[in-house]
């Protein structure tokens, strides 16, 4: 920890040195370092533009030799040494405070503060910036917490319309990839360093000879693009070589969806829903509360259209189809699994229904479904999977067309502005880059550019990439990791991370975040806008670029608006303005999809690692991925019947045959998964991709072929004997008729408000009258009382909240080997439990006992987040024999690091197990992402804790929060609502003489919660959120008869069955 | 071997006097060439000496790398520690009874095995002592879970079991030591007047304190060591008691259970007697102590043994009664998992260790069949371990919430921790061997007193060697 | 004056013999108690058991104080909403104290009583007294008793048909 300490206090000190005030009052770190000189150099000198760091000034030995050092980050991490980083760090402090000296061609810029101006930086204070993290192409607004210039957390912007201060998992882990040791440095030429000027030089000179061709050889590749100054850039280029061309492939994109609009409406239109007044929502296969780039959006807004007040029942209904289990599935009121091959037929079906014609009879009963949606016409809608074939998408559009949806048609943006025509825009999907690769093997490429994607990776395998771009005589990659593509790169030019860069960004409906650095690049990183400015000849600072964009757009004082831009987050009145299209509403469904014999196969992007862009990123690698809750690998989903029909168990090593290309993979039983269907997630198996992302899962690409890239058949599983473990962290899925998730019909809602299932009767307060220990033991009265409610009517299982919990309490990752022994260290799990949606047929399940093994066709899957729920009464205090847990006057279960002797009694004794033990010194070690060999099953003694990877730490610990203890080896911890924030707002309320305002405290968690599914106050205040919320019938305490009393209490949930349906 | 009635059966056989009896102790000890360098000694020094450097390794690549070297998690974070802690205990256990309960009972047959089990007594609690100790994260603090003054202000927590169990086993490991070493002052004195070399004379002096068996020292040494006894017995009572609260005063299913306590203590002198069992049998058959410990003994200790035995058995029963009568789902749960869950075979093999074969103890033939009550005793001792992995590891599996129920692995460094101990008990139990009266030896003489009168009193001759060689 | 017996039983009644004879100061030695020679030899002594006592009573006060003087003067915390004064949870560690203390008492006490460890006492000089430890009984009637002198305690001790009789300088 002392360490820990360091690695926190150096910026301090640089920092106290790059604004000259409170140089004397800072308690000196560097006494080698003669202030007196210091100032002395310094008199007459412009500050900001001539010095970088106090030991440049000073002139200092040591600092002179890192200059001298033409390019002091280009060692590998394994041997850089940590002063050097931490002056990198430092001087990034010229950019949260006064001056920014950014290398050679970045002059200086000033970013804005979102809400306290930085005129003097207060150490121990963070500074939060506006900003936009761009997920796929589209973004969501940022909230970035910097302490002493050390960007340590991502949050939600409030003021962004993509997430309204929520965030999603992928966009608060983004701020660990900032740190990834694994993470490109420097400019690689054929794999050996090698500098941007040389890089500039070469690819000048090959651009000058594409030239004489109008740059016919000359091709670009590109992920999504949404950023107007990108886009602008790219025209640039293609002005200058009209004959070049820009490709763009998305392995997991919206390709489908497009061509289902262009089928739809023969225009490049993207669809943007209104949940907030849907009341019946039909899902054909769409994860639409997940998977989609305004899903943070639509989560909130679905939710708040079914959230039940006080006794309130009016609540929206969804119906899901789909061809495997989503959390959208596992929310909905009514779910069918359907394979692949029927999801067409039975939106035609749907279709037809709505429109009147007659449907057919399947097992999905449209016809109801029909009727509700024209029963509720303006109110509901049809939302096509993400995945399905563009098909589906033209018939949802005509449903919602005829029905009337509250659909708005947008032109799509990610295709440059001045054009206007589809043709014109690249062709997303494979056939972009089909094109690229037909070119290729003509031997018609001279400079392939690929800025962004992982084509050798991902790309369809009929494609045969790798051997395509061969021909290309100079391939460039500018990238944020040296991964598969690069490796068959002749140049590789290191990313910047979007928290070191200049850019803007447009989120789903269309509106523009300007994103803003917080740190200068920690290595040798250029944004893509400064790469493509310089090898067009015309070099210059990113925010010039960027800024030169805008300066048209915003009128007259551009210097004032930009600041207003900056510090909302948001340039306003962006968003996409709708257009008017009309439907060809007369759909005729294509010929249903054939299966092609074999088990059918479904293409999923991993929830967490997406594609596989953050396969080597620990926290999201390490949690559980939902529902399945399986960490550290992929998995071979199939249905229970399924796995019977093969033979197969869980965890069984099975060979995966599709279109030629073998597989091995782990077997995966998932109840709700329909019959037939095997589910393969991607992102996994990387090759030399970095410590995490190596040796986790398997890779799906190779049976991906470009003519189905979602959904394929024809897939042959077989058993090869052996097992491949897989670290699960949950192997009991039924709740086995306690009272754990109350879950109810609106019907037995009616009935009992308090929606108790299980038998016993439970008596409030005769359980009171039991407990035989004081109400109080010390006077807490005018003391708030913290407690907290977690609402399952609205948690739709996003796992937000534990990767926040993650990101703000420096929660270590422990590695699959860890995992699999039961040691994961995630102080919020999401505790899963598949059920039956009423309380009748509960029962029957339940008599067969049904565990994982036996089939269950359709579960209900209801999601409970699990954290320390601070019993009052809690039995961990009493048996700790050092008192090392006590309670604190605010109640908060307290949990007291330093004095903890690992006794682990307390854990024992927690009827909840959320505490979580440090059994090896997990928070500076990464064995965790050695990668042991499980062949034999699982490891009979644990891997040492010392390993080569320790490299990483350093630059690791740059991530700490530093108002949260970093746990050393041998001691308990747990969830702690968060208390360093309880403290800071504590502190400030006592400052200004007033009480802790309702609201003023919100935790990771509930800041991450796209749904406000958890709310914490003050228990004690009648009138706080939290008390209003512990009112509602629903309200109930996990295991009371325990007698814990605990501060967080869960409120259930509630269904919307259509009687026409369920009877 | 025909039926031997137990009362008429004599404690001492073969023609004894005080002489023979120090000559067949005491000769053990001082005259090494006849006792040792013939007999397996070595070998069984030598098992012990490398178990228990496998202890050493363990414990240093313990203290390295922390306890994830073991397979402990959450929710298990009890396994192989405290089990063995509480097996270790439990063998503890009969040395005390043996010496203190037996002595107020004024049961004569105690004599020739009591300083025996005092020893393994306190060999067993200094085993069990190394598992709270290395079984805490951070070994390095935990003398914190003493109650002295300090900086930080701080004081251990008196709720917590885990407390009284520092206090219990210490006072247990203290009295048992002080009961152990008083008993051994007279006989030092004995070896001392015997001793033929003079370091012989020096140490054994130093020793025996002095012992000149005056009447007036043996009336005061007789008044404390009857106190001592009346002290231990509760003691040793409370220590099991105690260790069981650490499970009964929990709220973890299969732990908070009201019989813990009687069915732990009972146990606990299963165990103890069971161990004593077996090294009484080899070390009498190697020693030539046949008519020193008889038949009788060993058919005694069967009894209790198969008395304590039932007392066990009965807890298990009740346990299952419990998790219905209780009715909580939780626990139906657990009791479900226990005799059908992964790992359904402990609980199985523990129900015929401890349960079924022990009842071959009813006849009087079994019992006098050395070699099956020497397996019977073994196998005993694997069963009260595996009747603390059923307790601890496989209750924390199964919790209140399924979600958090997970498996528990053992690792290679469980075992060789556990082997480990059972190093550095044999370890010391050989050197107490080679090194001291491993039988009491006044009262031995007291005991023959007792039953030859007058006749017990040696001839100025030289006194007859003991028959040596095993069964 | 010391006289050697060979069986117990000799000792018991020349001990008995002597004190009728009226002589004080007898001390008998033995390689294991004699029952009845306290009595034979007129001694009693109660000290020790009162030791063990004050000792017991001394653990038990010590034992409780201590932990009621952290949980409730010194260090008062909310422990699991527990009373502060939990007293069911503060009877095992009173208990062990008490036990732990009496023992001590009753281990240390019978040393003190005895004057041990004492490395030198005369009778060590008796011949053939290593065995006094082993299977001889030995009766020593001391120089300063009373009514000691030298030939007719010499007599008075032979007339008890012991295996020797010594005269050991005290």
């Amino acid at each position: 920890m002392s360490d820990y300490v360091k690695t926190t206090e150096e910026p301090n000190s640089e920092s106290r040195i790059t604004n000259s005030e409170s140089m004397d009052n800072s308690n000196e770190q560097k006494p080698r370092l003669d202030l007196d000189a210091v100032r002395a150099k310094l008199a007459g000198k412009k500050g900001a533009h001539y010095w970088r760091s106090l030991e440049q000034v000073a002139e200092t030995p040591e600092f002179e030799a890192w200059l001298a050092d033409e390019f002091p980050n280009r060692r590998s991490i394994a041997d850089i040494d940590r002063r050097s980083l931490l002056k990198v760090m430092g001087a990034s402090l010229a950019l949260a405070g006064l001056s920014g000296c950014r290398g050679y061609f970045m002059p200086e810029e000033k970013i804005v503060p979102y809400v306290n101006q930085p005129e003097e930086m207060v150490i121990g204070k963070p500074l939060y910036y506006a900003t936009a993290f761009t997920h796929a192409g589209y973004a969501y607004g940022a909230l970035v917490k910097q302490n002493e210039g050390r960007p340590t957390k991502i949050e939600g912007n409030p003021d962004h319309p993509a997430n309204r201060g929520a965030a999603n998992v992928q966009m608060q882990a983004s701020i660990l990839s900032l740190y990834d040791p694994d993470r490109a440095q420097s400019v690689l030429s054929n794999g050996e360093l090698s500098t941007w000027e040389d890089f500039l030089k070469v690819v000048r000179k090959d651009l000058a000879d594409q030239k004489k061709t109008g740059g016919a050889g000359f091709r670009l590749l590109t992920g999504t693009v949404t950023s107007p100054t990108l886009q602008a850039q790219i025209q640039e280029l293609m002005r200058d070589f009209p004959r070049m061309t820009w490709h763009v492939y998305e392995p997991f994109g919206q390709d489908n969806s497009h061509a289902g609009m262009q089928m739809a409406y023969g225009q490049p239109l993207a669809p943007i829903y209104d949940f907030s007044k849907v009341k019946v929502v039909v899902s054909l296969d769409s994860d639409f509360l997940l998977q989609q780039p305004g899903s943070l959006r639509y989560a909130a807004d679905f939710i708040e259209a079914r959230r039940v007040k006080n006794g309130d029942v009016a609540m929206n209904r969804l119906y899901t189809i789909e061809t495997t289990t989503s959390i959208t599935g596992a929310m909905s009121d009514h779910r069918w699994g359907v394979k692949p091959s029927d999801l067409l037929r039975v939106a035609a079906a749907l279709h037809g229904a709505v429109t009147g014609a007659a449907p057919e009879k399947g097992s999905v009963p449209v016809d109801a479904i029909a009727r509700d949606l024209v029963a509720n016409r303006g109110a509901a809608v049809v939302v096509p999977g993400e995945f399905a074939p563009p098909e589906v998408h033209a018939a949802c559009a005509a449903i919602n067309a005829s029905i009337g949806a509250p659909v708005s048609l947008v032109r799509r943006f990610d295709i440059p502005l001045g054009q206007t025509t589809g043709n014109v825009a690249p062709p997303t999907g494979p056939q972009g880059l089909k094109e690229l690769v037909d070119a290729l093997n003509a031997k018609q490429v001279q400079v392939l550019m690929i800025a962004g994607g992982n084509p050798v990776y991902d790309a369809p395998a009929d494609y045969n990439f790798r051997a395509a771009m061969a021909n290309a005589p100079r391939r460039i990659r500018y990238g944020y990791y040296v991964d598969e593509t690069s490796k068959e790169c002749d140049w590789h030019l290191p990313a910047t991370h979007f928290l070191e860069e200049w850019s803007d960004t447009r989120a789903f409906d269309g509106t523009v975040s300007i994103v803003q650095p917080l740190t200068m690049p920690l290595f040798e990183g250029r944004s893509i806008h400064e790469v493509l400015d310089a090898i067009a000849g015309r070099p210059q600072p990113g925010l010039a670029r960027v800024q030169s964009t805008w300066r048209g757009a915003s009128g007259a004082d551009f210097d004032k608006r930009w600041r207003e831009w900056l510090h909302q987050g948001v340039i306003p009145n962006t968003a996409a303005t709708p257009v008017t299209a009309g439907s060809t509403s007369t759909f005729t469904p294509a010929a249903p999809a054939t299966n092609g014999g074999g088990l059918e196969v479904n293409f999923r992007p991993d929830p967490h690692l997406h594609d596989g862009r953050y396969s080597n990123n620990g926290w999201l690698m390490e949690y559980p991925r939902p529902i399945i809750q399986v960490t550290w690998d992929n998995v071979a989903l199939m249905s229970p019947k399924t796995a019977q029909d093969l033979n197969v168990r869980s965890e069984d090593k099975v060979e995966l045959q599709l279109r030629g290309a073998t597989v091995q993979a782990p077997a995966w039983i998932s109840p709700g998964q329909p019959d037939g269907v095997v589910t393969l997630y991607a992102g996994y198996g990387r090759q030399n991709a970095g410590s995490v992302a190596e040796g986790a899962g398997f890779n799906v690409y190779p049976m991906r072929t470009s003519g189905a890239m979602y959904y394929d058949s024809g897939l042959q599983v077989k058993s090869v004997g052996g097992v491949w473990p897989v670290a699960c962290t949950q192997i009991h899925h039924q709740m086995e008729g306690r009272d754990i998730v109350r879950i109810g019909t609106m019907d037995e809602f009616r009935r009992d408000k308090s929606l108790y299932r299980a038998e016993e009767k439970l008596d409030h307060e005769e359980i009171r009258e039991q407990n035989m220990y004081p109400d109080e033991i010390f006077n807490a009265n005018d003391i708030p009382q913290w407690g907290m409610t977690i609402d399952m009517h609205a948690c739709i299982g996003c796992n937000a909240c534990g990767v926040a919990c993650v990101a703000e309490n420096n929660i270590p990752v422990v590695g699959k080997e860890q995992v699999k022994r039961g040691r994961e260290m995630h102080w919020l799990r999401i505790d899963r439990y598949y059920t039956v949606n009423d309380a009748a047929s509960e029962k029957a399940v339940r008599e067969d006992n049904i565990g994982l093994q036996d089939p269950i066709a359709n579960p209900m899957t209801v999601f409970q987040p699990m954290m320390c729920v601070h019993c009052e009464k809690a039995p961990c205090e009493p048996v700790c024999p050092v008192a090392a847990t006590v309670h604190s006057h605010e109640g908060l279960n307290q949990m007291i690091y330093n004095r903890c002797v690992g006794t682990r009694y307390c854990s024992n004794n927690c009827p909840y197990k959320v505490r979580r033990f440090n059994y090896l010194n997990y928070s500076d070690n990464q064995p965790q992402f050695a990668n042991l060999d499980f062949s034999t099953g699982l490891a009979w003694a644990p891997a040492p804790i010392h390993s080569p990877k320790e490299h990483g730490i350093e630059l690791l610990r740059m991530l700490s929060n530093p108002d949260v203890t970093v746990r050393g080896r041998g001691v308990m911890e747990k969830c702690t609502y968060c208390t360093q924030r309880i403290s800071q707002t504590r502190i400030e309320a006592k400052k200004q003489g007033r009480n802790i305002a309702d609201g003023e405290i919100i935790t990771a968690c509930q800041q991450a919660c796209p749904t406000n599914a958890i709310v914490f106050g003050n228990i004690a205040d009648p009138n706080s959120k939290v008390s209003q919320m512990k009112r509602d019938p629903r309200n109930y305490m996990l295991l009371e008869e325990e007698q814990t009393r605990p501060r967080t209490s869960y409120l259930g949930r509630i269904t919307n069955p259509n009687k026409e349906i369920s009877g | 071997m025909a039926l031997h009635d137990p009362f008429t059966e004599p404690l001492i056989e073969g023609d004894k006097h005080y002489g023979t009896i120090d000559e067949q102790i005491g000769g053990v000890i001082q005259n090494q060439k006849r006792y040792h360098l013939k007999h397996p000694w070595y070998l069984f020094l030598g098992i012990g000496f490398a178990l228990l450097n496998v202890l050493l390794l363990t414990i240093a690549w313990l203290l390295y790398q922390g306890i994830g070297i073991w397979g402990n998690n959450v929710p298990t974070a009890w396994a192989f520690d405290i089990i063995n802690f509480v097996w270790w205990i439990g063998i503890g256990h009969a040395g005390t009874l043996i010496s203190a309960i037996l002595l107020l009972m004024r049961q004569q047959w105690r004599n020739s095995i009591n300083r025996f089990a005092e020893a393994m007594t306190i060999f067993a609690v200094m085993c069990a002592g190394l598992f709270p100790l290395l079984h805490t994260g951070r070994p390095w603090v935990a003398y914190w879970l003493f109650p002295y003054p300090n900086i930080m202000g701080m004081w251990p927590q008196f709720r917590s079991p885990l407390m009284w169990d520092v206090f219990a086993v210490s006072t247990y490991f203290t009295v048992s030591l002080l009961f152990w070493f008083m008993g051994l002052i007279p006989d030092f004195a004995t070896l001392r007047d015997r001793a033929k070399t003079n370091l012989g004379k020096k140490v054994w002096g130093l020793l025996g304190m002095g012992w000149r068996g005056s009447a007036r020292h043996w009336h005061r040494y007789e008044q404390a060591y009857l106190l001592l006894a009346g002290l231990s017995t509760p003691l040793v009572l409370s220590v099991h008691t105690i260790v069981s609260y650490d499970f009964a005063v929990s709220i973890v299913p299969g732990w908070n259970v009201t019989v813990f306590p009687p069915y732990f203590v009972a146990g606990a002198v299963f165990a103890g007697f069971a161990m004593v069992l077996l090294f009484a049998i080899p070390v009498r058959a190697q020693y030539g102590w046949k008519d020193l410990i008889t038949m009788k003994h060993i058919d005694w200790m069967a009894k209790i043994m198969l008395a304590t035995g039932l007392i066990v058995f009965y807890g298990y029963i009740l346990e299952a009664f419990y998790s219905f009568y209780a009715g909580s789902k939780a626990e139906l749960a657990l009791l479900q998992w226990r005799i059908n869950g992964p790992y359904a075979w402990a609980y199985w093999s523990l129900i015929l260790c401890n349960g079924i074969i022990p009842q071959l103890l009813w006849s009087p033939k079994n019992r006098r069949r050395l070699p099956l009550v020497w397996i019977i005793a073994l196998v005993i001792s694997y069963g009260m371990w595996l009747e603390r992995f059923v307790i601890i590891p496989m209750s924390l599996m199964r919790n209140y919430l399924p979600s958090s129920d997970r498996h528990y692995y053992p690792t290679l460094w469980d075992f060789s921790m556990f082997f480990g101990t059972i190093g550095l008990f044999l370890f010391l139990m050989m050197l107490f061997i080679r090194f001291m009266p491993v039988i009491n030896m006044f009262e031995m003489k007291d005991l023959l007193y007792k039953l030859q009168g007058t006749k017990a009193s040696a001839p100025p001759a030289e006194p007859a060697l003991a028959p040596a060689g095993g069964e | 004056m010391v006289a050697e017996f060979v069986h117990p039983d000799d000792v018991l009644a020349a001990a008995k013999a002597a004190r009728d004879a009226g002589y004080k100061r007898i001390e008998a030695y033995s390689p294991f108690p004699l029952h009845g020679m306290s009595e034979a030899m007129g001694f009693r002594d109660q000290r020790v058991p009162w030791i063990v006592f004050l000792g017991g009573l001394t653990g038990a006060v010590c034992g409780f104080a201590l932990q009621y003087y952290i949980a409730v003067w010194d260090y008062p915390l909310n422990v699991g909403g527990r009373p502060l004064i939990s007293l069911p949870q503060m009877v095992p560690v009173t208990f062990e104290s008490t036990i732990l203390f009496a023992a001590m008492g009753a281990f240390i006490g019978m040393l003190a009583m005895n004057f041990l460890p004492q490395p030198y006492h005369p009778i060590f000089n008796t011949p053939n007294f290593e065995r006094a430890s082993q299977d001889r009984f030995f009766l020593a009637i001391e120089a300063h008793d009373p009514k000691f002198d030298h030939d007719d305690t010499r007599k008075f001790l032979e007339g008890l048909s012991p295996e020797a009789v010594n005269y050991v300088e005290g």
